[in-house]
Order: structure tokens, then sequence, then C-alpha cells
């Protein structure tokens, strides 16, 4: 095994290759960095440039980009409280507050620090354990896979800000906005009032772009006092903050739960990191002793947020290159880099190919690396953006979104639901209305309802196999437990007020 | 105009203009209001890039499909070619994406079977009549159907057997009205066997459910599960193509095996309707000589286990009719019997 990943090394360590990783993982970040674009984007950009390089350039790159792509996005999290990426959502939820305190830098400095050593440990899983995990994925059927997202969904209750009525609204919401189109299995068309262009629904990026982005924008720009530039003081380097080893050892069982959570749930096909960034932020502000402060610039919420995110690629890539079967929208992507190259995925791709395979192991080992040191070199000038002036700003992020949004699927169409979604997101604060819980909704509904309807194919319409998988019952058991906490919760806060 | 109000304003007009051309992009566009292009614009094409509109998600076969020939097409029509993905609803969203483009050559779809059972199943309104078929550039005679490596029966007709003794027991992996669900109808009729139509998603997710013994048939295309086949993991039965080829490892066909029926995936470009003849004929020749002659573009074809096949257009189009007729006479059957 060490040899293979020695010939994987000895392969990329050239200086072409090394270069072609690093303008990966630079590119990437940028294209995290902007609201809007994301790694799925710049892969796809990237794709037909890799046709004219060697399999191992070509597939450096495009692990560069992920790596990058993936971990740029929590740069507009912490500094404009716009996530750059669907993955880096929570990481506005405490990040923000830091910058504001005047602590971006050590947002910046946990981000990095925790976001390497999740995206070290998740490879480390790839490349040792991968089979083995692959081999219990496949196992899962339709039944477990429904119970799981029934799970996930109750997190809801955890996002609600106080109400659950709101949140629980809000998730309708989410849900109802994710059922316009073709409805899954049978493709009846659903909320689509005759216009050809709701057929294909809502896609995810446009939706949660705008939630998040656009909606923070119309709150800035209508709030006088906050274009006036803060003139928040921070460091800007990391040898400035003075930090110490400790401040950093506390987060450990933080962030090892959160990279455990982040690599689970890139495993299983459809969540992706947004939902890893989610949950695990959501399970660190349960699991506090003091859930309070999170969302008021807690670093244990950076670091839950942003180790999940970036362990979740491991996590993704398991399926992919150990039986050869991709996940999610990016490693669909990354299938089509492997077969321009002549490699076809599936369970011979190591014999076959075993020294390309352990080479892309390696540049992924070495993506992670150069984004740590990127980041590093880079934090200095990214955080000055806090004193860029919002009014001008805030339109080149719009014009961004737009571009980012029409890039998704090459529509306008797409465009225009992003500007709506910011209108809804933007009455929803207004109203006082959580928004996490349209965006869980959102995703986990589809999840829910193809899990559901493919298994009752399976069992010839019959639901009790969804309680007697034993899988399946101890997951809704857990939904239908956390769910009563939240209740209780719930009681004793009005029964104080 | 003051600073705070900058972004509200941005908004408000991104969003009018979006909305306006959103409607102006549904609204019925009858030939007489798309741009046909001048004489000589028509002697100068292709002077611009030309766009290939492939209407699913990057990265699958239609998609490498269409990149590998939009290379070799670029060099030989000498300009370039830039694929752009639009997904959704089955493929009918590119689709109507050329449908309502302007005729001028510098959009073109490539798209394979669906566009026809979109429309027999009322996914869509439209079909390859609507459009200028420019021809068919490539195919995959390798449509096969996988079972478990030990599963008791290994050859179609073991299949059928063991389907007919079990009836509705042995699962068949699927989408509910989409390609291989007419495979499996055909099979059906073909045989008298039962099967249970389950749907477990995309080609990805049904080797992972065969995997993990969460059905019973998988209907595929060969080059996906060519590994899996060689390792031993899964068996093919037989491909569903008119005869065997060493690129699928000379796998018997169904009908060798006496099982009358018979698919081919085939993949075409088409033009907007009004693409005036003179440009239609241009882009064919480049996708013949291309298709026939590129002897480096035939290799890199076949090592996606797609073989180049050159259709003229008319030719293309009959052949078309001929498919759609056929899926829609094996649609009214079954729906009687069902009736």
């Amino acid at each position: 095994m060490l040899e293979l990943i020695e010939t994987g090394f000895l392969s990329i360590l050239n200086i072409e290759t090394i270069v072609i990783v690093f303008i990966g993982v630079a590119l990437g970040l940028v294209f995290g960095a902007i609201p809007g674009l994301t790694a799925v984007m710049a892969i796809a950009i990237c794709l037909p440039i890799t046709f004219g390089m060697t399999p191992i350039n070509g597939l450096s790159l495009l692990m560069g980009l992920y790596i990058g792509g993936v971990s740029g996005g929590f740069i507009p999290s912490v500094l404009l409280n716009i996530p750059g990426t669907p993955s880096s959502i929570a990481s506005t939820f405490d990040g923000y507050p830091m910058a504001q305190k005047g602590e971006a830098g050590r947002a910046f400095a946990l981000t990095i620090v925790f976001s390497f050593l999740a995206g070290l440990l998740s490879l480390l899983v790839l490349i040792f354990i991968s089979p083995v995990l692959a081999s219990v994925a496949i196992q899962l059927s339709p039944f477990e896979y429904f119970a799981i997202t029934v799970f996930a969904l109750t997190m809801i209750t955890s996002l609600s800000d106080g109400s659950m009525l709101k949140g629980l609204i809000a998730g309708m919401l989410g849900i109802s906005l994710a059922t316009v189109g073709f409805a899954p299995i049978d493709s009846y068309p659903r909320f689509t009032f005759g216009l050809p262009e709701l057929e294909a629904g809502f896609n995810v990026l446009p939706v949660l772009i705008g939630l998040f982005a656009i909606t923070e924008i119309l709150k800035t720009s209508s709030d006088r006092k906050q274009i006036e530039t803060k003139n928040i003081q921070t460091a800007y380097r990391l040898k400035d903050l003075g930090l110490s080893f400790s401040y950093f050892f506390k987060q450990k069982w933080n962030w090892l739960r959160s990279t455990i959570i982040g690599v689970t749930v890139g495993i299983l096909p459809g969540l992706g990191g947004s939902a890893a960034n989610i949950i695990s932020y959501v399970t660190a502000k349960n699991q506090s002793k003091h859930p309070e402060t999170f969302g008021k610039g807690e670093p244990a919420g950076v670091v839950a947020a942003e180790s999940s995110n970036n362990a979740a690629i491991g996590g993704a890539l398991v399926p992919l290159l150990s039986i050869g079967i991709p996940g999610d929208g990016v490693t669909a992507l990354l299938v089509g880099g492997l077969m321009l190259h002549g490699l076809n995925p599936g369970p011979l791709l190591f014999e076959q190919n075993g020294e390309v395979m352990y080479g892309i192991f390696a540049a992924l080992l070495l993506a992670n690396a150069f984004m740590a040191l990127l980041l590093i070199i880079g934090m200095r000038f990214f955080i000055r953006v806090l004193h860029v002036p919002r009014h001008v700003l805030l339109p080149i992020i719009v014009v961004l979104c737009v571009i980012g949004a029409f890039g998704v699927n090459n529509r306008l169409f797409d465009a225009l639901v992003l500007v709506l979604c910011g209108v809804i997101g933007y009455i929803f604060a207004k109203l006082k209305f959580p928004v996490m819980p349209i965006v869980l909704g959102f995703i986990l509904g589809p999840i829910l309802e193809t899990n559901l309807r493919r298994g009752l194919m399976h069992s010839n319409g019959d639901f009790l196999p969804f309680v007697t998988s034993p899988i399946a019952a101890a997951f809704l058991l857990l939904a239908a437990g956390s769910f009563l906490m939240a209740i209780r919760k719930n009681r004793k806060r009005s029964a104080t007020i | 105009m003051k600073t705070h109000m900058l972004c509200p304003v941005l908004l408000a007009s991104a969003l009018l203009f979006s909305g306006c051309t959103t409607i102006g992009f549904h609204a019925p566009t009858s030939g007489s209001e798309k741009k046909l292009p001048s004489a000589s614009q028509i002697d100068a094409y292709p002077n611009r890039p030309i766009e290939i509109i492939v209407p699913t998600g990057a990265g699958g076969d239609t998609d490498l499909g269409a990149r590998l020939l939009g290379r070799y097409l670029g060099e030989e029509m000498d300009t370039s070619f830039i694929v752009t993905n639009i997904a959704g609803a089955g493929g009918s969203m590119g689709s109507r994406e050329v449908l309502e483009a302007d005729p001028d050559g510098y959009k073109v779809l490539f798209f394979h079977n669906n566009l026809l059972i979109n429309k027999l199943y009322g996914l869509s309104t439209f079909n390859h009549n609507d459009f200028k078929i420019a021809g068919i550039a490539l195919m995959d005679h390798g449509d096969t159907f996988i079972v478990h490596g030990d599963a008791p029966y290994q050859t179609a007709n073991e299949l059928a057997q063991a389907a007919i003794e079990q009836p509705g027991e042995l699962s068949f992996a699927t989408e509910v009205g989409g390609y291989t669900h007419l495979q499996m109808m055909a099979f059906e009729e073909a045989t008298g066997a039962d099967l249970k139509p389950i749907d477990v998603g995309g080609a990805s997710d049904k080797l992972v459910a065969l995997l993990g013994n969460q059905v019973d048939i998988v209907p595929i295309a060969y080059g996906v599960t060519a590994d899996y086949i060689e390792n031993g993991d899964f068996a093919s039965v037989g491909v569903l193509s008119s005869e065997q080829h060493a690129l699928y490892d000379n796998t018997p066909t169904f009908l060798e095996q006496g099982i009358d029926i018979e698919f081919e995936k085939f993949f075409f470009f088409a033009f907007p309707q009004e693409t005036p003849d003179a440009i239609v004929a241009r882009f064919s020749e480049a996708l013949k000589e291309v298709v026939e002659n590129n002897e480096a573009y035939r290799e890199q074809a076949e090592s996606y286990y797609t073989i180049p096949t050159y259709i003229a257009p008319e030719e293309a189009t009959r052949y078309m009719d001929d498919v759609s007729h056929s899926y829609e006479r094996l649609i009214e059957r079954l729906e009687t019997q069902m009736d």
C-alpha cells in the first residue's frame, strides 16, 4: 500500500504537475470565493482543457479545482455574511459575527487549520479504508435513505431561532418549492402552470445563493448605516493574531465529530457538502455546553461548519475511486474526466490504472496542502475586503451572482429565480422568519420523496419495511427523539417567559 | 442616485431584464419571428463559433460524444465548437432551446432516442420532425441487460424462463416512461415474462443497486459496465443490437437467442426547422468526413464503447421515423393489453 502511494507521489512530483495542481487550487479558490460560482462550474469549464493533458496532469488539475472550490467558499461567508458556495452556508452563522467583532483573522486561522486537518483525515480515510466504506454504503436501500433523511429534516427544529411554528412553516415552504417541475419516478408535471421553464424545477444553486447572497445585499442596502464602511480593526497575518496552541487544541473533539459527519454525509449520494455543513453545525450547537453563544461569533461553530465541508470531499470520492461510481454532481463530472483519458470507471480501475489512481491520491494530498498555504498567504489580502466600501462591493457581487446563476444551466430563467428568492428571503427576514429551514427542506425534500416512492416500489406499496429494517428503524427513532426533545425545550422556554 | 439605492435598483433591473426575456422565451415562436440568415451569411458559414446544446448534464455519454465530435468538427470546419449543457425535464429543456433558436446554423442540438420517447409519453410536445436533422453521428450498439455474476440465469432465455416461473418477482431497474422502460416492455412482450419495474436512479445508481443486490436485472450501456463483467461481478445476458460486435466482447444478441427485440441508441445533430438547407448540408458534409475518415476521432469514440456511424440527413430522418413508429406501436399494444 505505502509503496503504491510512493509511486503515486513519484508520478506527480515533477514541476509540471505541481504547477498544475497549484493553479487548480488557486483557480478553485477564486471560484469558491465568488458567490454563485462553485467547484462544479470550475470543473465543468476546465474539463475540456484537460483533453490535451496526460491523464495524471488532467486529473490533478480537476482535483485541485475540487479542493480549492470547496475551500474558498468560507471567505465571503466570514467577511460579508454571503456564502461563496452552498457548502459554506453554515460558515456565515458564526464566521460573520466573529468578523464583526474584529476577529476575522481568527476565523480565517481556525478555518484554514481545521479545513486542512479535516481534508487530510478524510483523504486518509479515502486512501486506506474506502473499499470497506463503499461496500457498506451500497447495502443501503431506499428504506434507510428515507429514514436518514427524515432524521436530517428534524434539524429544522434546531435552526428555527426560537419559533418552532415559523421554522416548520419555512421548512414546508422549502419542501414545496422543491416539488415544482417533473415529479421523481413518474415525471408528472407539478406546479408548472403551463410554463415549460418550470418543468425542470428550481435549481439548488440559484435558490440558495438568492436566499443568502441577494437577501443579504438587500438587507445591507436598505440600511443606510450599514453601507458606510465600518472601521473594524483586525490583524491580517497569522503570526500577528497571537493564537496559542491551546486555542486550536480545544476544538479537537468538535473537529473530529464534524469530520466524521462530513465524510459520512459525503459518501451518501444526493446530500453533499451543503447538507454536511449544516448538519455538523447543528450537531455542534446541540452538543455544546453553551449553545446560546452559537450565532454570536462562537469559534466552535466556524470549526464545525468548515471541517465538515472539506471532509465531505474525501467522502464523496469514496464510491468514485473505490468502485468507480459517482455520488454527486462533482464526482459525475470527474467520471467524465476519467473517461476522457481512457480510464473506465469501475472495479478494475485500480488493477488497470493503479499508477494514475495513486497519482490522483497524491495530487489530492498535495492540493490540500496548497489550499492551506494559499489561504495563509492570501488572508492578509482577503481581509482587507472589509474596508472596501459596500456600495462598490455589493453591486459587483450582484453581477457575479447573476452570472453564476446563469452559468448553472445556461438559462436566464435561473437568474430570475435567483432574484425572486432574494426577495423572498428579504421578506422572510423582515417578518423574522428563519431562512435555514427553507434550505434544509429544499435540499432534503426531493431526496425524501424519491426514496419514499422507490421504497414503495420495492415493497409493492407496503410501508412496513420502512420500520422493520434495523438501520431505518434506528434513524426513525432518533428522529422522533430529536423532535420530542425540541418540543420539550420549546415548552420550557415559553414557560420561563 | 444615492449609493444606498444602487443595489435595489440594480436588482430590479436584473429582475426586469430576466423577466422580459423569459416571457419572450416561451411565447410561441413561429418561423416568421425568427431571424433568417442572409445569403452572404449563408455563404460565410461558419465564420464564428458553433454552440452544441447537450440537453443532459456534463460528464455522461451524450456530453462526452458531443465534446469529442465538437473538437474534430472544429478542425474540419475551421471554427470552434462550444458545448453547452442545458439539463432538465428529461432533455426537453435543452431541445426546446434549439427548437426556438435563430435558424442560422450556430446552435445545434446533440441528443439521442429520448427526443422521440419524450413526445410519445407526452413529456414534450415536439420530436425529431420539428427539427431539421443534420445526420446521425454515433451509435451505441451495446445496450444490454446485466444480472449478478452468480445469478441462476446467465442467458436471455434463462432469464425469460426464470421471469415466467416467478411472475412479478424479478425486479428490473428502470425509469418509468424512459428508454429502458420500453426495453423492459419489449422483453416482456416478446417472452411473456412478467418483471417488476423499480426506479433506482441513473446509470451509476443502477450499478450500485445491482452490486447491493437490491435489483435483479439492470439495463445499461455495455461500456459503463465492461469492467464489472470482466471481473465477474456482473454478467451480460445479451446485447439488444442487431448483430454482435467485438467492441462489446462479441456478446450474443437477443435476436440470436431467439428473442425478437432490438434497440440501438443513436446520437444525432439537429438544427431549428427553418435553417437553410445549404447550412445543414455544409455541416453534414463535415460530419461525414470526421465520422467516416478521421482515424483519430474513430479510435477515441470506440474507446468510449460507441461506434462512429454516419447516416445522411434524409436517411436519418426516415430511420428515426421508423424507430418512433416501432416505439409507438409497442406502447399502444401494451396500453390495449392493460385495458
